[in-house]
């Protein structure tokens, strides 16, 4: 019951406390936009005609568990449009989110219990035995029968045991407070992840409280243990995770954006040259009437017969070729992202060699707000995409059909009829989507996420046992005088 | 004997530990901050220079004929700062690319080499290195220079020798200020010589004076942690206590006011969306149509045919110009929504005095949010200037209608701007100016002001404190 636990104990509940309402509110903002946007797209699907016009949006939803560990969450695209000859877009950059918020810091959970609870390990562990040698008490402790190494193991278990009032009592406010937003819902898979990340930052703690063991046995003086701590803090804490994404950049610096885009330009140019060679016979103009249909697509309302074959052939040849250049074009992406990637990898494998970084990946990891996630997103949209593909190809027998761009029936239309334009708009009515796939964005299973998360964790337990044993043989050869 | 109380805590410091820790510190960060700076000024200067050199050649094939200046799009590019030594100022986040024709300014872009998946970091410079680890070192100095000397008896001594309490705390303040000079300084010295022997970067004597400028600001930053810290001290009877309050009050200062910023604009749901743009897009234009209809814009407004007869060119481009002026409109209302909540953010963050020191350093050094907003005022300006030589070009042609409008059918079929070539020295090119040191100075006189304000509080604090400290 010292005056540091006191406090820091404080600290870490009122921080939350305060926290908490915002993170939640801000998921709760976040999730109004998503359903508001599903809603919407719902709505457009129910007002397609002709099977060309499909180009729903695939939504993310907002991670629940973004308010523990922000992660990648608000910087990676929220929706893709799924289209034929479409690739998802890579980043919310690109989709006119307001850059200039990037200048300001994340904000969550993780942030508070590893600035705060790892200050506070240190503190708690930089005068056990330091501090009992300036006071004279180490002496007497050893006098008795004791074991050097039943002192240690006594201190570190004391100290796990204080420092736990903390993180739980953070935890539990932080969970609380969630419960009292009606609009946040934690699922039965979210509940073991929360599990996990708790257990995590147990592990964390103690390893940071490890770290202040060792300097406490190192020095003979508490005040020199605990401003050797306080930098090796600021080292972990501030200049590892900065610098390290600071050398990465030096070291694997990526290539402009604007190559990929021109290598996309290219690539489009040549669809369309394909696609004009092929379909250069083809008329696409003559007698017909159009209308805006869902999706801000077209669709033909009528057209004389020998213009409606044109455009069963036309669609027949080009949309494989649409389909093809899309796949390519989504591998250019690819390969850039890789290079995006291979960038952020190196900057974490770096920072791994600050316990501070560790717990941090750890914390995006569990809540799935990390760049395994968002490749995760990426594919699900890329398979939803062939799935749509698939339907329509089944609908139309390969795009062949005329229900592919037109609800008027090819016996109905001869040369030289006069047709009511109005009349024949008014009876076309909305394609029955009930079968279409829909869009369904879950984050990955546990189980996916837990060897990724074991790496984590098991980094974290070999540094409390490097620390733990390095200070056992410190202590041993500890002189108590 | 203020003189010898410095003289005694200099020393003190000196041969410490923390000091020594806190030099290592401070020289390898600056260090790699050089290396790392050069490295990627050559690499921004490279793309810069491509891409401007590519935006002049262009330009310079338009000069043919005045109509093709008009309707030319330029880029101009964000150019490397050799300030940005002293603060980046998150320039890598911010749109570094302004596309506009004479008559047209659309939305500026981010075009560069940025890594979007690497989540947001600050670039080790001198702002970064003096206001999150050269503040926390400030405080490790100070955190037992009232109660540490109780502690140990030595403060009795001292004031059992006829020395004023104010003496002593004064000596102890500057003692405390010169040695945490002594990392920075020797550290920026490393920085500026690594940079200045790579002969990449070129610092002019403008350049030295705001350096100088913002190292002394840096003083006054760090000031208000060592006030700081000596408050705390003598309010406390225990080092250990004073320490545990300081890095608390650290955490809240530094690290947690200006994450604030972020999810206080979020919050606020203030940030305009695409969709938003588009539909006051058209928007805008439905409402120029209407107006054509009403005739607003004269008879026969938007109407083509190869006659000029038949048609209304003045009213055409009146119509032009005004459809293009209602874009300019759309598009610079979306941009100043997008800045209110980052300014709304700030303003609420500059609570902390790390978050005035950032903005304030930013001023100085001309990088960040206001050179981005003081970029698009002069892209802006820039444009005028190049219609006004566009506009007395066009005069002296007898063949054209002097109508400017930027119309494609308009300038080919009737020709109402000259098709004479211009030479492409005469045209006006872009050129950033940077704000002087007075003027920086003036914009952030606030923040420097606030910083000041703090530093007194602080100080009162601690003497008021320190007086009637009992030292038993």
């Amino acid at each position: 019951m010292t005056f540091k636990f006191a406090v820091g104990t404080v600290v870490c509940v009122v921080l939350t406390a305060v926290f908490m309402p915002i993170l939640a509110r801000d998921y709760q903002r976040r999730l109004e936009d998503y359903n508001e946007n599903v809603a919407a797209n719902e709505a457009e699907l129910r007002k397609v005609k002709v099977y060309k016009n499909i180009r729903p949006t695939a939504y993310r939803a907002p991670n629940v568990l973004s308010v523990f560990s922000e992660g990648l969450e608000k910087q990676l695209g929220q929706s893709t449009e799924i289209e034929l000859g479409g690739v998802s877009e890579i980043s919310s950059a690109s989709t006119g989110g307001n850059p200039f918020l990037s200048i300001f810091p994340t904000l969550d959970v993780t942030l508070i219990l590893k600035v705060v609870m790892s200050i506070l390990a240190l503190l708690v562990a930089y005068n056990t035995i330091s501090g009992e040698r300036e006071q004279g008490t180490l002496r007497l402790v050893l006098s008795g029968m004791v074991a050097r190494y039943q002192v240690l193991l006594g201190k570190l278990l004391a100290g796990l045991v204080t420092l736990i009032v903390p993180v739980t009592s953070a935890f539990i406010v932080g969970l609380l407070i969630l419960q009292f937003f009606p609009m946040v819902s934690i699922a039965g898979a979210n509940w073991t992840r929360i599990g996990l990340m708790y257990l995590a930052s147990l592990i964390f703690v103690s390893a940071m409280y490890n770290i202040g063991l060792l300097f406490s046995c190192l020095m003979r003086r508490a005040s020199i243990s605990l401003v050797l701590g306080l930098f090796v803090w600021v080292v972990f804490a501030v200049v590892i995770p900065n610098g390290s994404v600071y050398l990465a950049n030096y070291l694997r610096p990526t290539e402009a954006r604007e190559k990929m885009d021109t290598q996309v330009r290219t690539l489009i140019e040549e669809k369309d040259n394909e696609i004009r060679d092929l379909t250069k016979t083809l008329r696409t103009g003559g007698n017909q009437g159009m209308a805006m249909g869902a999706f801000r697509g077209v669709f033909i309302v009528y057209c004389e017969k020998a213009l409606m074959d044109d455009y069963k052939k036309k669609y027949t040849l080009s949309e494989p070729v649409e389909i093809k250049y899309a796949d390519r074009i989504f591998e250019v992406q690819q390969q850039y992202l890789d290079g995006l990637m291979k960038q952020k990898y190196l900057a974490r494998t770096v920072a791994q060699i600050s316990p501070i970084a560790v717990y941090e990946d750890l914390m995006s990891a569990l809540s799935g707000t990390n760049l395994a996630s968002f490749e995760h997103f990426r594919n699900q949209v890329k398979l939803h995409k062939d799935e749509v593909i698939q339907y329509i190809r089944s609908k139309t027998d390969n795009f062949s059909l005329p229900s592919y761009f037109t609800q008027c029936k090819e016996e109905d239309y001869e040369e030289g009829k006069k047709w009511d334009y109005r009349k024949l708009l008014e009876q076309t009515s909305p394609l029955n989507l009930q079968d279409l796939p829909r869009f369904r964005y879950g984050p990955e299973i546990l189980i996916k996420v837990i060897p990724r998360a074991t790496a984590h964790i098991l980094l974290l337990v070999f540094i409390n046992a490097l620390f733990f044993t390095l200070s056992f043989v410190a202590f041993l050869k500890y002189d108590v005088r | 004997m203020i003189r010898q109380i410095v003289y005694r805590e200099i020393l003190e410091n000196l041969l410490s530990l923390r000091f020594i820790l806190s030099l290592l510190l401070a020289i390898s960060l600056f260090a790699t901050a050089g290396f790392v700076f050069v490295a990627k000024y050559r690499k921004e200067s490279q793309d810069y220079w491509k891409e401007t050199n590519e935006n002049l050649s262009s330009l310079s094939e338009q000069t043919k004929r005045l109509c093709d200046v008009v309707r030319y799009r330029q880029t101009v590019y964000r150019k490397p700062k050799s300030l940005a030594l002293c603060t980046e100022g998150f320039e890598k986040y911010l749109p570094n690319s302004f596309r506009f024709s004479v008559f047209s300014m659309y939305i500026p872009q981010a075009r560069s080499r940025g890594n979007f998946d690497l989540g947001r970091f600050s670039d080790i410079d001198l702002v970064f290195i003096t206001s999150l680890i050269l503040s926390f070192v400030a405080l490790i100095f100070t955190y037992d220079i009232i109660c540490g000397e109780k502690e140990a008896g030595t403060l009795r001594l001292m004031l059992a020798a006829s020395i004023h309490r104010h003496k002593i705390l004064l000596g102890k303040y500057i003692g405390a200020i010169l040695t945490l000079g002594i990392p920075m300084l020797l550290g920026l010295l490393v920085n500026l010589l690594i940079v200045i022997s790579s002969r990449e970067v070129m610092i002019s004597a403008g350049d030295w004076l705001k350096i100088l400028t913002i190292v002394l600001l840096s003083f006054l930053y760090l000031s208000i942690f060592v006030l700081l810290g000596m408050f705390v001290s003598s309010r406390t009877a225990h080092s250990a206590n004073s320490m545990v309050v300081l890095l608390l009050v650290w955490v809240g200062v530094v690290i947690l006011i200006p994450s604030f910023g972020r999810i206080i604009s979020d919050a606020a749901r203030q940030s305009p969306t695409e969709a938003e743009l588009q539909r006051r897009l058209t928007e805008a234009d439905k409402q120029i149509e209407d107006d054509c209809t009403s005739g607003k814009f004269g008879r026969n407004a938007g109407m083509f045919s190869s006659d000029p007869e038949k048609c209304n060119p003045p009213a055409t481009a009146r119509w032009t110009n005004a459809r293009r002026e209602a874009y300019n409109q759309v598009y610079e209302d979306h941009l100043n929504k997008m800045m209110v909540p980052v300014t709304f953010g700030r303003s609420f963050t500059r609570l902390s005095p790390t978050v005035l020191y950032q903005c304030a350093s930013e001023v100085i050094a001309g990088t960040g949010i206001n050179r981005f907003k003081s970029l698009y005022q002069q892209v802006k300006r820039y444009q005028q200037d190049l219609k006004e030589y566009i506009r007395s070009k066009d005069a002296e042609d007898s063949e054209s209608l002097h109508l400017l409008c930027d119309h494609g059918q308009a300038i080919r079929d009737w020709g109402v701007i000259s098709k004479k070539p211009v030479s492409f020295d005469a045209v006006p090119k872009f050129q950033e100016r940077n704000l002087g040191l007075g003027q920086s100075l003036q914009l952030a006189i606030w923040d420097i002001g606030l910083l000041a304000l703090f530093n007194m509080v602080f100080f009162a604090a601690s003497f008021v404190s320190f007086l009637r400290y009992d030292v038993r």
